[in-house]
């Protein structure tokens, strides 16, 4: 009973000895525990969110680039008249044009890079759909050493 | 069926390009010609012919026969020099690329193709620029590549037309007929593409050529004023009035920086 009083004595000693507050360091150091239990929850909650939004992400990529349209190999038509070495760029992105097919083989290419209607590219033998004839691109003609044109690709 | 897939991608292509892309175009449309020409290059490997010099004026004739019977026809020039080294100059103009003709008449462009220093250049007269290239290391041209034949097509024949002289030089003949057989393409009958190519063995290039697409037309190819004295070096390099940049070629993907 009497440490009791004793207890209580004390403690009001002390209050009345004004406000008193935990050392700097430990405050900080609490705080410090605090936010990265706060942390380790919040990552915990978003983690099934973000990995079905990575997976989404990935088979949307994976289906876009079997979408994609692939660039044709050079028929034996063209790549007959296309020189070798000039086979192994040609064919990474430009579409033979069926106009050379009957062209002669390439002695010297040049790429010229020309801003045309939609509709120009149907007088060299693509096939465009009237709809968007009048609409424009920019596409680079691999020409040949007479100034005629053998392959098409769409700028970049 | 491999073209008419690839040519049915690249319709899709383009229509998703004009859809999303451009519009009616940052150059506000190709105007009253068929196109706009934006820039130029060599394409990538050229080969290298050695010890065979000259200097040429190439013409092409390029004749489409509407269905009305109305014709269209274009003509472009270009001035070719070749030293003895192999190195080569084109000054062409793109006023028409086929049955295409240039907006603006389409200026002179000159190239330069070096494989002595491994670069091309390609010079704009207006702006006294050069657009300099690191070209791939060039590989020599082996004899008479030209008188290669269609490889494993069907329905091709080969002529020899024996040995003509051209502009003071033997030219071989060849002519080969390609032959789209009756309903292949829808057509009705057969339709027959003939392609004549005389090709000089001692300058290593084809001096005359003509094709017949009834599809699309003809074109005639022809070197003409063939000089073969060795041409002056400082036409194989950059005008020291001009100022040289730097650019990534078009051929190995995508434009240069900064274009």
């Amino acid at each position: 009973m009497n440490e009791n009083l004793e207890l209580l004595e004390a403690l009001r000693a002390l209050a009345a000895d004004g406000p008193r507050e935990a050392p700097r360091h430990v405050e900080e150091q609490l705080k410090t525990q605090f936010r990265r239990h706060s942390r380790r929850r919040n990552l915990a909650a978003w983690t099934p969110a973000l990995s079905v939004a990575v997976a989404a992400g990935i088979a949307l990529l994976l289906w876009i680039e079997s979408a994609r349209p692939k660039p044709a190999p050079i028929p034996a038509a063209v790549a007959a008249s296309v020189a070798p070495a000039l086979e192994e760029e040609a064919d990474a992105s430009f579409y033979p044009l069926p106009e050379a097919e009957a062209l002669p083989a390439l002695e010297n290419a040049m790429v010229v890079r020309v801003h045309l209607p939609v509709s120009s590219l149907q007088l060299m033998g693509v096939p465009v759909g009237e709809e968007r004839a009048d609409a424009s691109v920019e596409a680079d003609l691999l020409l040949g050493q007479d100034g005629l044109a053998r392959a098409v690709r769409l700028a970049q | 069926m491999v073209r008419r897939s690839g040519l049915i991608s690249l319709g899709t292509a383009l229509l998703a390009a004009s859809l999303f892309g451009q519009g009616p175009g940052r150059h506000g449309g190709a105007g009253p010609g068929d196109f706009e020409v934006v820039r130029a290059e060599f394409g990538g490997h050229n080969k290298v012919v050695e010890g065979a010099p000259y200097s040429a004026q190439a013409v092409t004739q390029f004749t489409q026969t509407l269905s009305t019977g109305d014709h269209i026809q274009r003509t472009t020039n270009a001035s070719m020099a070749r030293d003895s080294q192999g190195r080569t100059r084109t000054e062409r103009s793109f006023g028409s690329i086929g049955a295409l003709s240039a907006e603006h008449g389409g200026a002179p462009t000159v190239m330069i193709f070096d494989p002595v220093a491994s670069k091309s250049y390609v010079l704009d007269a207006r702006s006294h620029t050069a657009r300099s290239m690191t070209i791939p290391a060039a590989r020599t041209r082996p004899a008479n590549e030209n008188a290669r034949t269609p490889r494993g097509q069907a329905n091709v024949k080969t002529e020899d037309l024996g040995t003509q002289t051209m502009q003071g030089l033997s030219v071989q003949g060849k002519r080969v007929t390609r032959a789209i057989p009756a309903g292949k393409e829808g057509n009705e009958k057969e339709i027959d593409i003939v392609t004549e190519t005389w090709y000089s063995p001692e300058l290593q290039a084809v001096v005359m050529s003509k094709t017949s697409d009834p599809r699309f037309g003809d074109s005639v190819y022809q070197l003409n004023a063939i000089t073969r004295v060795e041409p002056d070096p400082a036409l194989f390099t950059v005008p020291a009035d001009y100022t040289v940049k730097e650019a990534r070629p078009m051929m190995r993907g995508g434009p240069p920086p900064g274009q």
